[in-house]
């Protein structure tokens, strides 16, 4: 059984809602999209803006309900299990989302915010919340004594890192990474791609990695699919694959890699 | 720059001095009953209409009652009741805002369509309405100015909810396992509530305007109760030879309402809240 399989799911999204009864404008999302995550494999979900890729995870992610097809988590189906049922999923499926500023509530303090999954589910006493929070906090590479901060006090890579300690409060079985480091700078994205990569090792945890970033994508990555327009246009189960791939959209996405050094630069591909 | 700075130093100047104000007559309400010279409705026809003298500082109304203890007690009234009005309305709205914003779908749409009925309606008539449904008397007056109020409340709750709900810590929140009852109280009202507040000063004034008008129409507070707005419509018949009668209750009124309006518009200047519905 698949950590996480989904099957054919297509979804559209409609105009806003009135209440004249004007027919609605829909538009398809995704189209017949299925995958499929293995236990402590790193799935890359590659794409241009508006590819779909987000709206995928918030299907994964059990927040959006899909027109048409099945979202299988650890067997079960996300959109029909019972309340009880669900609740235990949420444990195990977590997510880190691209803005960390406003994935974290102004008001309250680093301990709070990670320490928020942790009323939900484990019945701590306070010291000992104080405890796994603080390992917690040095885990993602913030110190303790961080605890005691408000979100106003942390640069936006810290923040980060107080997200991704929330998501891995629960030690879930997978994570779905949404455009995790993109918006932050080069060096601060290659330390959250180490950490990450630590912590997937640590827990074998599974991601889901939605980027617009192939060089991130294969550098967590086990294998990698690339959406384009709601759809799947290719699978590589090896993510060296992308290389060779014969697909023009996989071709493009290739091909905006940035070489190394800017002498090498060329024009082409305009 | 330094534009800016003054007008920062400025609104903290308004910010004190209207705070100082305000917090004169909060005191003032509270001890009435020992500051005052005499007893507010204490009947005594053979000083009426006396001038200011050391037994009665600012003289008598047509009844011989003292006016300054009238004024004092009446700052209980206003205040008190301004204060009732603005808690309810703010329990009620924010019960209703939160949630129409956050539940969405149909409720939210009837229950906004309710509250753009209320507030096509002007204020006072609408009060006027209600007041003359359940008859006059200070209750019911409370009671039409907390039924009309709420909707300003909901509806500017409901906006800021529904622009909340879509960031990601709410999101998250949910993703943590947290029940919808804990994201609305730990989530929501939190950060919804700072700016409501501030809009809540400035309807305290609007409140006591409202009530000191409907009382001087003769439709809230009954005599002989003191209450700046009836002592104002008491004092009209005096208005050729005793014109102060009317000018204090007036006065009071006035330097109430606008601190509160400038405690209100500087707060919300400072702390960038704006008032949309």
């Amino acid at each position: 059984m698949s950590l996480l399989e989904v099957k054919d799911v297509t979804h559209t999204y409609g105009s806003a809602r009135s209440f004249l009864p004007i027919r609605r404008k829909e538009t398809q999302v995704l189209s017949n999209v299925s995958l499929t995550v293995e236990q402590g494999m790193c799935m890359g979900l590659i794409g241009t803006s508006g590819a779909g890729k987000s709206t995928l995870g918030k299907v994964i992610l059990g927040l959006e309900k899909p027109k048409k097809g099945q979202v299988l988590f650890q067997g079960e189906d996300l959109y029909t299990m019972t309340a009880a049922a669900r609740r235990k999923m949420r444990r195990d499926l977590q997510v880190v989302f691209q803005d960390s500023y406003s994935s974290v509530n102004p008001r309250l303090t680093a301990e709070q915010i990670i320490g928020e999954p942790l009323d939900n589910y484990e019945k701590l006493s306070v010291s000992e919340q104080k405890r796994t929070v603080a390992q917690l906090l040095e885990m993602v590479g913030l110190h303790a004594e961080d605890m005691k901060k408000r979100p106003g006090q942390f640069s936006g890579g810290q923040l980060q890192r107080i997200s991704i300690a929330r998501s891995i409060a629960l030690k879930p079985k997978m994570i779905v990474l949404d455009e995790s480091v993109s918006s932050l700078d080069m060096v601060t994205q290659t330390n959250i791609l180490h950490l990450l990569q630590e912590l997937k090792n640590e827990y074998s945890l599974s991601y889901l990695f939605i980027t617009h970033d192939i060089r991130a994508a294969y550098f967590i990555s086990d294998a990698m699919i690339v959406m384009e327009n709601g759809r799947i246009v290719e699978t590589c189960y090896d993510k060296n694959d992308i290389f060779t791939s014969e697909q023009p959209k996989v071709k493009e996405l290739v091909a905006s890699i940035l070489p190394e050094h800017p002498k090498d630069r060329t024009i082409t591909g305009r | 720059m330094i534009a800016s700075i003054r007008t920062a130093s400025q609104g903290r100047w308004a910010i004190t001095i209207s705070s100082v104000v305000l917090l004169t007559f909060f005191l003032i309400s509270i001890l009435a009953p020992w500051i005052a010279p005499h007893d507010p409705v204490h009947v005594n026809l053979a000083v009426k209409l006396a001038p200011p003298s050391w037994e009665y500082p600012l003289g008598t109304d047509h009844f011989g009652r003292c006016t300054l203890s009238r004024l004092l007690y009446g700052a209980r009234v206003s205040l008190g009741f301004a204060f009732l009005i603005f808690a309810a309305s703010l329990g009620i709205g924010l019960l209703i805002g939160t949630l129409a914003g956050y539940i969405g779908g149909w409720i939210d749409l009837l229950l906004m369509r309710f509250c753009d009925g209320v507030m096509a309606f002007p204020n006072l008539v609408l009060v006027l309405g209600i007041v003359g449904l359940l008859g006059p008397g200070l209750w019911q007056v409370v009671v039409a100015l907390m039924m009309v109020q709420w909707v300003y409340y909901a509806r500017m709750i409901r906006g800021m909810v529904v622009s909340m709900k879509e960031q990601n810590f709410i999101t998250a929140a949910r993703m943590s396992g947290s029940s919808t009852g804990k994201i609305i109280r730990r989530h929501l009202i939190p950060n919804v509530l700072p700016p409501i507040i501030v809009m809540g000063t400035l309807e305290m004034g609007w409140a006591i305007m409202d009530i000191s008008a409907l009382s001087f129409l003769g439709l809230g507070i009954q005599p002989p109760t003191p209450e700046w707005g009836a002592m104002i419509h008491e004092g009209k018949a005096f208005i050729r030879s005793q014109p102060e009668l009317m000018i204090y209750p007036g006065l009071f009124i006035l330097f109430v309402v606008i601190s509160f309006n400038i405690l209100g518009e500087s707060l919300s200047e400072r702390l960038g809240v704006k008032r949309r519905y």
